[in-house]
């Protein structure tokens, strides 16, 4: 592990602010038996950002990073998007490369992490909306999936361009009226959860971020199999509360009621996937 | 972390030994080769870690060359992309993740990939880029034509330009080289002319194949390698930096210049590994002067030649560098000149805006954009030799 | 600093454009002048100290315990700052932080200007901040204020700072400590 990154040299750490030294201090390194529930009493790996007030996005960003089993050694890949205002706050090694191209440069992040480290682990996690996951990033999300990278990528589905103002997304619902669809979204919603297991996912989750601790476990889940098998998505509802006209604190709501229908809990995975999330159980991790 | 233990082997066995002993000390042999096989003899000697690919006239050989280094276990990482946007993005991730990375290209394929440029110079990292210029659509062409080259000038990235293999085989080692310095530390493009060079045989004189660049350091890179093994462990490449207090605008323009400096600081690198940022042939004390790069150059060397036998005295200045540009030798080269004519494979002439823009207040010497040629046409040497007549009205036989 | 050209009409001057590189190995930078290292630690204690409020900014290269040269070089910044009655700052991290620093604790390279300003800090050393970060942040100091600005690299320099010191290791630092005590010796005398 490389927790000696975040260790502050006994000299200057009088001069180091407080946050940093919490990091080091209290953050949870080095136990793969971390999760949601740590988050109360321990030191979060993202500082205060710029996400609306109430936003689901902000809760699902927490909850993930929570429940990363090794942080030390994960390597984030994002987007352009809202998640980008997150990223710089995130006590991790982090890449914001361009819009759309997010699975690619974790392809060769974790390849190269491969070689250069035999026998360590490095996780590569990608987090990215759903425009740059669906639209303008969907060659780049199905080809590193066809190329059966060891990556997990994670979507944040809000159903529109929230950042640049509230336009339809490829996963808007059909019918819903947003920018650039004055008179309603023209075609049904794209099945993302679908096309990555049609293109090669050994697991698969699509749910809403209702509840932390399902979070924890489908997060738990999709980077232990992407390490041992091969690519592994999962599909998060986190409502825009602003484009949709929710207040602040709606957004629980909102998901609770999605949760019974087009976000209802889904999850699939290959033989081989559920051979080593048995494994991962067994050893308590999960 | 910061390794200081010199390594004496590299991934495949190869004796490590110093750029400067593999580009000037070490015997070389005559060999015959295509452009094509040049770029692979230099990857196996480059201890290069990660390469991706993509099919596209003329550079497929090249790709598919290294392709069989990295079977033969020279190359750590080989795979094919899925468009030259993925391809540039996937090679950027993998210099992030601090490798010694190649990648191939040509026409179209630049320009499907060239959102990823300026990235690779915002975020400073030395990835390789081998240039095999062909044209651009619409219409469609595969024919050698450079006028790609025009849209790369103000990526960021250095950009050198090849006149044979042998330049090609040599800058592609001194291109690593130089662009892994900790204060140059941006890409560079080594641009040949597709086909011409790609695709044709020519003599060229390699070092033993036991031998290889030292391995990449990442740790001397200008930013934090992301591997998780480097401080600070809260690190984003690269944020939405006017984020920061909403007032960091000037984040952004300071970037952009720190990384146009580190181009001008790979002036005195450039220089000693290329021998020089420009190759003088002809007669130094000409007043006719033709300044070219790449194949044009080799064309109007054969120019000077016919116009030597007709007593009309003439040099080449050819450019090795266009990013940095070699503004203080073109000046200086041209110090006699009364006709510059700078000779292109492309419509535009962007090589003779820059040269107009870099001589203008230096040189009163008429600077004459031609010939220019375009689509996959040839540039004889006799057409040259054309349009230099055309302005001294002198008639000489032999000319077409 | 330019007049004319591309740097003179940014806010940003930049040193390149006016003829200045990092200075060759062995060697060391005085503004535009390529000297001998130990007249550039001269020159560069001198100004720490007798200019108001100097200040050392470590990075997060010396900050944290990642390899033993860090751990060296935090004892020596320490040290550093007690001979010349330095204040320490830190750059810990690189990111835009949201939704402001704390001028008088912490530095950040997006601006740099501002600890600067709210500390009135006349001279500066950076030392263990990664090139880029120091470079961006270099020349915005320039631009921005009138701080007398010291590099210690453990790489090429930097030609952005009023004096760059390249290739620094554990030993260069020690022996700029020591010539920083008989700068300051000298200086008592007057």
């Amino acid at each position: 592990m490389s927790y000696n990154i975040y260790e502050i040299n006994e000299d200057l750490k009088e001069f180091i602010p407080k946050e940093i030294v919490d990091l080091q201090e209290r953050a949870t390194w080095g136990n793969p038996k971390r999760g949601v529930m740590d988050l109360p009493y321990s030191k979060e790996l993202v500082e205060e950002h710029s996400l609306c007030a109430g936003c689901p996005e902000s809760a699902a960003l927490r909850y993930i990073l929570a429940s990363l089993p090794n942080p030390e050694d994960t390597i984030i890949v994002n987007s352009t998007g809202c998640t980008s205002l997150v990223f710089p706050h995130i006590a991790l090694h982090t890449v914001h490369s361009l819009f759309g191209n997010q699975n690619a440069v974790a392809s060769g992040i974790k390849r190269v992490l491969e070689i250069r480290f035999p026998d360590k682990v490095k996780d590569v996690v990608v987090l990215a909306g759903d425009g740059a996951t669906v639209d303008i990033g969907l060659d780049c999300t199905l080809q590193s999936f066809f190329r059966q990278e060891r990556i997990t990528t994670i979507c944040f589905d809000n159903e529109v361009y929230a950042n640049t103002g509230g336009q339809e997304s490829g996963l808007t619902v059909k019918g819903y009226v947003f920018k650039m669809a004055p008179k309603g979204k023209q075609f049904d919603k794209v099945p993302m959860w679908q096309l990555a297991i049609d293109s090669g996912c050994h697991y698969v989750a699509r749910l809403t971020v209702s509840s932390p601790k399902r979070v924890e476990q489908v997060i738990k889940k999709a980077i232990y199999v992407a390490r041992e098998v091969g690519p592994t998505y999962v599909h998060l509802y986190t409502p825009c509360i602003l484009e949709i006209g929710l207040n602040s604190d709606d957004g629980l709501e909102e998901m609770r009621n999605r949760d019974k229908e087009r976000f209802a809990f889904f999850e699939y995975m290959t033989p081989h996937a559920e051979e080593v999330i048995n494994k991962v159980k067994e050893e308590c991790l999960l | 972390m910061q390794a200081t233990e010199t390594l004496l082997y590299n991934r495949a066995g190869q004796k490590i030994v110093s750029p400067d002993y593999l580009l000037f000390e070490a015997p070389r042999a005559k060999h015959f080769m295509t452009g094509s096989e040049a770029v692979k003899e230099a990857v196996r000697r480059a201890s290069v870690d990660a390469s991706v690919s993509y099919p596209i006239t003329p550079q497929s050989e090249a790709a598919h060359l290294i392709g069989e280094l990295w079977a033969e276990g020279y190359v750590g990482v080989y795979f094919r992309g899925e468009s030259e946007f993925g391809v540039m993005s996937e090679v950027a991730g993998c210099a992030m993740a601090g490798a010694r990375t190649i990648t191939t290209t040509s026409g179209p394929g630049t320009l499907r990939a060239m959102e990823n440029f300026p990235m690779w110079a915002g975020t400073r990292i030395p990835v390789q880029l081998v240039l095999m210029a062909r044209g651009i659509n619409s219409p469609l062409s595969i024919q050698p034509d450079n006028l790609e080259v025009g849209f790369l000038l103000d990526t960021g990235c250095m950009i050198w330009y090849a006149e044979t293999a042998q330049d090609l085989f040599d800058m592609i080692l001194a291109g690593f080289t130089v662009a892994e310095q900790p204060d140059v530390h941006v890409p560079v493009i080594n641009v040949i002319d597709g086909f011409f060079v790609s695709h044709t045989r020519e003599a060229i004189m390699l070092p033993p194949d036991d031998i290889a660049l030292p391995p990449y350091n990442p740790y001397k890179a200008p930013m934090p390698v992301i591997d998780a093994e480097v401080p600070p462990g809260r690190f984003l490449r690269d944020p939405f930096v006017m984020k920061s207090n909403y007032i960091s605008y000037a984040t952004h323009a300071s970037w952009q210049w720190e990384v146009r400096a580190a181009i001008e600081r790979s002036r005195p690198y450039a220089k000693h590994y290329l021998r020089g940022l420009i190759e003088l042939f002809g007669n130094p004390e000409a007043e006719l002067v033709f300044v070219a790069c790449g194949t044009a150059s080799a064309q109007a060397k054969e120019a000077v030649r016919l116009l030597e036998d007709e007593g009309i005295p003439a040099k080449v200045v050819k450019l090795k560098t266009i990013r940095p540009f070699p503004i203080e030798e073109l000046r200086e080269s041209v110090k006699g000149a009364k006709y510059i004519f700078v000779p292109e494979f492309n419509v535009v002439g962007w090589l003779e805006r820059e040269v107009r823009r870099y001589l203008y207040g230096h040189s009163n010497a008429e600077i004459i954009g031609a010939p220019r040629v375009a689509g996959g046409m040839t540039m004889p040497a006799e057409a040259i030799v054309k349009e230099v007549l055309k302005l001294t009205g002198k008639e000489v036989k032999h000319v077409i | 600093m330019a007049h004319i050209g591309q740097s003179g009409y940014s806010p940003y001057p930049v040193a390149v454009y006016e003829g200045i590189l990092t200075p060759p190995p062995g060697k060391a930078l005085i503004f535009n002048e390529i000297v001998d290292e130990d007249i550039a630690m001269r020159e560069a204690a001198k100004a720490m100290l007798t200019r108001q409020n100097p200040t050392i900014f470590p990075g997060p290269q010396v900050l944290y315990a990642w390899n033993e040269e860090a751990k060296e070089k935090a004892k020596l910044v320490r040290k550093m700052a007690e001979v010349l009655g330095a204040k320490i700052i830190p750059m810990y991290d690189y990111r835009p932080k949201y939704p402001k620093i704390n001028p008088s604790v912490e530095i950040n390279p997006n601006h740099p200007n501002l600890t600067i300003w709210h500390n009135k800090i006349k001279a500066c050393i950076f030392v263990g901040v990664h090139c880029h970060y120091a470079n961006v942040a270099l020349k915005i100091i320039r631009a921005e204020t009138d701080c007398f600005t010291i590099a210690m690299c453990s790489m090429a320099g930097h030609e952005d700072a009023m004096i760059t010191l390249r290739d620094q290791h554990a030993e260069d630092m020690e022996r700029f400590i020591k010539i920083a005590e008989e700068v300051k010796r000298e200086l008592k005398q007057y």
